[in-house]
This record gives structure tokens, C-alpha cells and sequence, in this order.
């Protein structure tokens, strides 16, 4: 069986576990490559119709191009659009210069964690995937989080096979996460194959492109010229270049990204 | 190739630093990650380490111990995910959450130290797991002098603990992970060594996939237009549009209409395809499975497993929840019949009244009806695993 296949198969699996497990599960994106091929893949779970919210973290901070991509792709797809956004925290006035840490926390995980409570979802389709980072290579495909949105990453679940954990207590939820085992290349031979849109930030202009989207203020180009999906897919198949070697808050100082996840951020 | 290989040995025979060599030598690490490992090297003032890069949580580097169970890739003539795991007992939940998805394993055994606590436990639990392909990694010979003598000493009591546990390496390595001999480059510290790197050997693996009958375990049913769409995956074999099948333990019988995919209608799916079918004659509901009526799946309610418990105590006569496919049940710890000691697969007592955490048995189960398959036949619906508000324990169908 050629790869993709296989990993299209295993998330196919792990979405439809996760819907018939869950009684309000959601799924978040952020326009990103990879959570755009998540979408795609709940798109095809469900023969073409997602049955649940998809939600966009809006920090404020993205780039204005962004909007108009995930616009017009909700109304192509005909998925229900959700969008969560932190406003005591805006009109605080948090942002990069309150620090990294203070940033993504408030902007991101507290958005989504005021969201989460008023819709009362019990579980969340995450694009994250192991060769992104070493935290993430420890996830679990179900991962369980507790009231208070911590991760408890010193005891993680047994999770043999495909049998997940799936048990829910009230004010908890689970992140599922669906392409846990795709590589970078993976997804953009995906992208290709699938023939999916993606962000326009990823295509080369004058010599530089995103690989890895985030806010505006925290996220760097990477010299390329790759302005094709298939000028893209070359250029990661020969990459010795880290992923996100281009976002702030994983660098900041050892142990950041940790210490991020282990609060809720994604 | 995709090939899945686990690390496994006891605490600090070198597993994470063996993968970390695997990755640095094989030219897989990514730009500046070198640099980042020393300046975290200095910060906590120590040597530079290889099993840097694969232990990630600030509390494995402070305590120089792996805790969970981390995937890494890396291109040799297959593409490898190489799963590391913990060495140490409290977190074997962890060890079995990494090796369950492996289809090879490496038993890493220090040279100076040789069988440990885990090395046996390890060798054990990977057995039950039904991982047929076991290379064992002789590592820190450069502690040894590069000794013939050692190497062939462990060499004998390895082979002694697997050929009790019943199976073989396919291949015994002596190398040292640290000083990069015999793990991807060939070394000249041991002229008398004549066999391959654990790299050589990993590329000369060749995965088997026996025919076996059709199962497909249901995940669910969509309503799609106007067809009712059973969805979930072909767990064995292959299914053809158009042929009778029974699912249990609904016992329900049908044809198959159609086989769905997003892209539109198949001819046929393959093991491992998630797919949608559209059958004509009932409705078939989550945890159902089927086969062809002519090999059909049948349903049980009592079945001798071998468990391995991760939680606290389980007892004679408790029910806990059974999950097997898709499928839950309550299950009954009917008769614990011997229980066995992990390390070595001997059996330590017969009936008794309950196991603890960390230790295994055989157990008499007593189930609402489920389909399930002995492992040595159907892997995939011969595992379970057993749940009381958290998964505390996984087992194998021995007989039904």
C-alpha cells in the first residue's frame, strides 16, 4: 500500500473513533498546511460534510491575508466556521511585547479555553504531528486534558493499538490528533496529490516563504524560491532545515514549548 | 518500506542514545540541532549526549532518563520510525504504548552489566505483543574492552532468556552506541566480529503479511444522500463488492451493495482500507464485525487471555470494561488461572486471587458477546485491552 494511502487510512480511522467516541468534539484550525489537510481528511471521513464546528483562533496578530483564504475555503467546503478569539485580553492590550509566553497563553490557549467552555466540547481534531517537535513526538492520539486545560505529560495513558482512551468527565476534554504519525513532506505530498488550497504566505515571493504559519510578529520567512506545490514538496524532500525553525515562542528559551503545552497550548 | 522498530533493554543500557547515534550518523539530524544539544549540554554542565536528541521533557534531561515514549524517522533502504521507550518498571504503561505499534524490536544489553530487571520484563511483553523480529544490540563494548570473551558470555544468556520466553534473535550486534561502533558505521575496534551493523540488519528485514479471512470491525453508520453508510475498516483480509457477509454479534446477514470511499464507488477494499459499505438486509451498529458467510466471525463469551495489568489490583470476580475492535463489553474476571512472572514468563502461582500492577496472567474471561479472534490467528481483533475508568491493562487472545 503506498504511504499516503496508509496514513490517509489511520487518520480516517482515528477521526471517525473520535466522532463516535465524543458527544461534542470540534475541529481547530489555523489555515495552516496542516490543519488544512486535517480538515480535508474530516471532510472525507464524512463523505463531504464535517458534522461539527470548526474553530479559528483569531489573535488579532495573523496575517490579513489569511481572512479572505479562510473565508472563501469555509464557503467552498460548506463547513460551519467558529471563530474564538480572547477580547478581555485584546483590550488589555496583550500582545508580542508582553512576552512570548504571556502572548500565545492569553491569545491563544485562554481564547480557546473560553471557547471550549461555552460550547461544551469534550474533544478537540489537532493538527500537530511528531517530527515537528520533540515535545510533540511524546502525544498520544487521544491525549486528555483536565479542567484547568493541563496536560499531564508524566502520566500519559496507555494507549496500545488503536484502542484510545476515550473517557470523559465533565469539564475535561480530549485532543485527538489525526496526523500524529505524518511527516512535513507527508503533508505537502498531500497537498499535491489531494490537490488542496493552501495559505498564499507559503509560496515564494522575492525570494522568501513561510514554511511554518503563525502570528505576523512571531513568524520568520525562510529563504526559497519555491512558488509551486511542487517546487515545495522538492525543496522539504531535501530540507535539513528544521520546520519551525521560523516561529519565536519554540525558542525562545529551552523548554518554552513545554511549558506552553503543559498549560493547554496546542 | 515503512518499518516500525523499537528500542527496548533496561534503564541506561543505551537506548536513547543508540536512536540518537542512528539519526546523527545517518545524517538525519536538522541544521543547528547539534548546536542547540551542546548549549543544553553546558546549561545542565555535562558531555554532550546523543540520546539528547530524543529525550524532550525538561525533567528527562535533569534526571537523564527517558519517561514517554517518543517516535523518530530517519531513511535507511526502508524508512524507519523508531520508537524509544522508558527502561524503567513505573513507566512500562509507557514502554507498551511505544512498542504496541512496532513490528520489530531491539534488545539493547549493556556489556557490562548484562540481563537486567527490564531486559527480561521487555523481551517478555514484546513477546506477547506478538513481535516476531527481535535484534539484540550488545552496546557499551567500548566499556569492555571490546571483548570477544563478554560479548559471547551475553550473547549465551541472552539467548537463554528468549529461548525460554520461546523465540530467537534473528541477530546479535556487539557495538557501542556511544563510540558509533557497529550501529551505522562498521567499527575496527572488533576485528573479530564478523556480523552486520544494526543498520545492515535492519535493512535486510522483510515483512511477511500472511492471507487470512475477512474481518471489518464497524465504526459507525453515516446516513450519505440517500444511503445508509457502515463505516470502518478492514481489520484482515480483502472484501469484494458484491459478497454475502455476516456480522456478529449482531447476526445480522447481507450483501454488500456498495463500497464507498469519499472519491465514490470500489470494486474492492484491502486490509487496513477505512471505508464506508452500503448493505442491503439490517443494520449493523458500532463494535459489530464481519466476514464472508463462508468464514464468518463468530461471537464469544468466554475466552482465555493473557493480561499484562499496568493498574492497581484486579480480582477474581470483578467486572471491568473489555475493549476489543471497536467494541466495548463488560467483562468478568472469571478465574485467574496462573500468574505469571513478567521478567521471565514462568508461572509463579496457580489461582491466584488477584494480580498487581506490573505482573501478568492468564485469565479465564467472562464477557456480553463480542467478536474476537485468537491472536495467533487474527492479530488485529486478538488484543484487548481492559478499562476501569482509565486503560489499566492489555491483553491477548490465547484460546475461545
Amino acid at each position: 500500500m503506498p504511504e499516503l494511502k496508509e496514513l490517509e487510512n489511520k487518520s480516517l480511522y482515528i477521526i471517525r473513533e473520535a466522532y463516535a467516541e465524543f458527544k461534542n468534539p470540534a475541529v481547530l484550525w489555523s489555515t495552516g498546511k496542516d490543519s488544512t489537510a486535517t480538515l480535508w481528511l474530516c471532510h472525507k471521513a464524512f463523505f463531504g460534510k464535517i458534522p461539527f464546528p470548526v474553530i479559528h483562533i483569531d489573535t488579532g496578530y495573523k496575517f490579513k491575508e489569511m481572512y479572505e483564504f479562510r473565508d472563501s475555503l469555509a464557503k467552498e467546503w460548506g463547513f460551519n466556521l467558529m471563530v474564538a478569539q480572547n477580547k478581555e485580553a485584546i483590550a488589555e492590550g496583550v500582545g508580542p511585547e508582553s512576552g512570548k509566553f504571556e502572548c500565545c497563553t492569553r491569545l491563544k490557549t485562554q481564547a480557546l479555553m473560553q471557547f471550549l467552555e461555552q460550547e461544551k466540547l469534550d474533544a478537540l481534531f489537532l493538527a500537530i504531528r511528531r517530527d515537528e517537535h520533540g515535545i510533540r513526538a511524546k502525544e498520544r492520539y487521544f491525549s486528555p486534558r483536565d479542567e484547568d486545560f493541563k496536560w499531564n505529560y508524566k502520566d500519559q495513558p496507555l494507549e496500545m493499538w488503536d484502542q484510545y482512551q476515550s473517557i470523559t468527565e465533565d469539564k475535561t476534554h480530549t485532543r485527538v490528533h489525526p496526523i500524529l504519525d505524518w511527516r512535513e513532506l507527508d503533508v505537502w505530498e498531500y497537498v499535491q496529490q489531494e490537490n488542496l488550497p493552501v495559505h498564499p504566505m507559503y509560496y515564494a515571493r522575492n525570494g522568501k516563504r513561510y514554511r511554518s504559519l503563525g502570528c505576523e510578529p512571531c513568524t520568520f520567512p525562510i529563504d526559497s524560491d519555491a512558488s509551486t506545490i511542487d517546487e515545495i514538496v522538492e525543496e522539504i524532500r531535501v530540507s535539513k532545515i528544521a520546520e519551525r525553525s521560523g516561529r519565536a515562542q519554540d525558542k525562545e528559551k529551552a523548554f518554552t514549548m513545554q511549558k506552553l503545552r503543559a498549560l493547554g497550548y496546542m | 518500506m515503512n518499518i516500525n522498530v523499537v528500542i527496548i533493554g533496561h534503564v541506561d543500557h543505551g537506548k536513547s542514545t543508540l536512536i540518537g547515534r542512528l539519526l546523527y550518523d545517518s545524517d538525519s539530524i536538522m541544521e543547528g540541532r547539534v548546536e542547540e544539544i551542546q548549549k543544553l549540554a553546558e546549561e545542565y554542565k555535562r558531555r554532550f549526549e546523543f540520546a539528547y536528541f530524543i529525550d524532550s521533557f525538561d525533567d528527562e534531561l535533569k534526571e537523564e532518563r527517558t519517561i514517554d515514549t517518543t517516535g523518530v524517522m530517519f531513511k535507511g533502504k526502508n524508512l524507519y520510525v523508531v520508537t524509544d521507550v522508558p527502561g524503567h518498571k513505573e513507566f512500562i504503561k509507557n514502554m507498551l504504548t511505544g512498542a504496541s505499534h512496532s513490528d520489530v524490536a531491539v534488545l539493547v544489553v549493556a556489556a557490562e552489566e548484562g540481563i537486567q530487571e527490564q531486559t527480561g520484563r521487555h523481551a517478555f511483553l514484546i513477546h506477547m505483543l506478538g513481535i516476531k523480529q527481535v535484534f539484540v544490540v550488545v552496546n557499551k563494548m567500548d566499556a569492555v574492552d571490546y571483548s570477544e570473551e563478554v560479548f559471547n558470555d551475553i550473547k549465551s544468556q541472552v539467548s537463554q532468556l528468549l529461548d525460554n520466553l520461546g523465540y530467537q534473535a534473528i541477530e546479535y550486534i556487539a557495538g557501542s552506541a556511544m563510540e558509533g561502533d557497529n550501529i551505522y558505521k562498521p567499527s575496527e575496534n572488533m576485528p573479530w566480529y564478523h556480523g552486520p551493523t544494526l543498520i545492515q540488519a535492519l535493512d535486510g528485514i522483510e515483512i511477511f503479511h500472511e492471507v487470512k479471512p475477512l474481518r471489518f470491525a464497524v465504526q459507525d453508520t453515516y446516513q450519505v444522500n440517500s444511503d445508509k453508510v457502515v463505516v470502518g475498516r478492514v481489520e484482515s483480509g480483502s472484501l469484494n463488492k458484491g459478497v454475502e457477509v455476516v456480522f456478529q454479534p449482531s447476526a445480522i446477514r447481507g450483501r454488500i451493495e456498495k463500497i464507498l470511499a469519499y472519491e465514490g464507488e470500489l470494486d474492492k477494499a484491502e486490509t487496513g482500507d477505512s471505508i464506508g459499505v452500503v448493505i442491503s438486509g439490517g443494520e449493523p451498529e458500532r463494535g459489530d464485525v464481519f466476514g464472508l458467510v463462508t468464514n464468518p466471525p463468530t461471537s464469544s463469551q468466554e475466552f482465555l487471555g493473557e493480561v499484562v495489568l499496568l493498574g492497581d489490583e484486579l480480582r477474581e470476580g470483578e467486572t471491568v470494561e473489555l475493549r476489543c475492535g471497536t467494541k466495548r463489553v463488560q467483562c468478568h474476571i472469571k478465574d485467574i488461572r496462573e500468574k505469571l512472572n513478567s521478567e521471565t514468563g514462568e508461572v509463579i502461582s496457580k489461582h491466584p486471587d488477584h494480580i498487581s500492577e506490573h505482573e501478568a496472567a492468564t485469565i479465564l474471561l467472562n464477557t456480553e458477546p463480542i467478536v474476537v479472534e485468537k491472536f495467533s490467528d487474527i492479530p488485529e481483533l486478538g488484543r484487548f485491552v481492559l478499562v476501569r475508568s482509565k486503560n489499566i491493562g492489555a491483553g491477548i487472545v490465547l484460546e475461545k
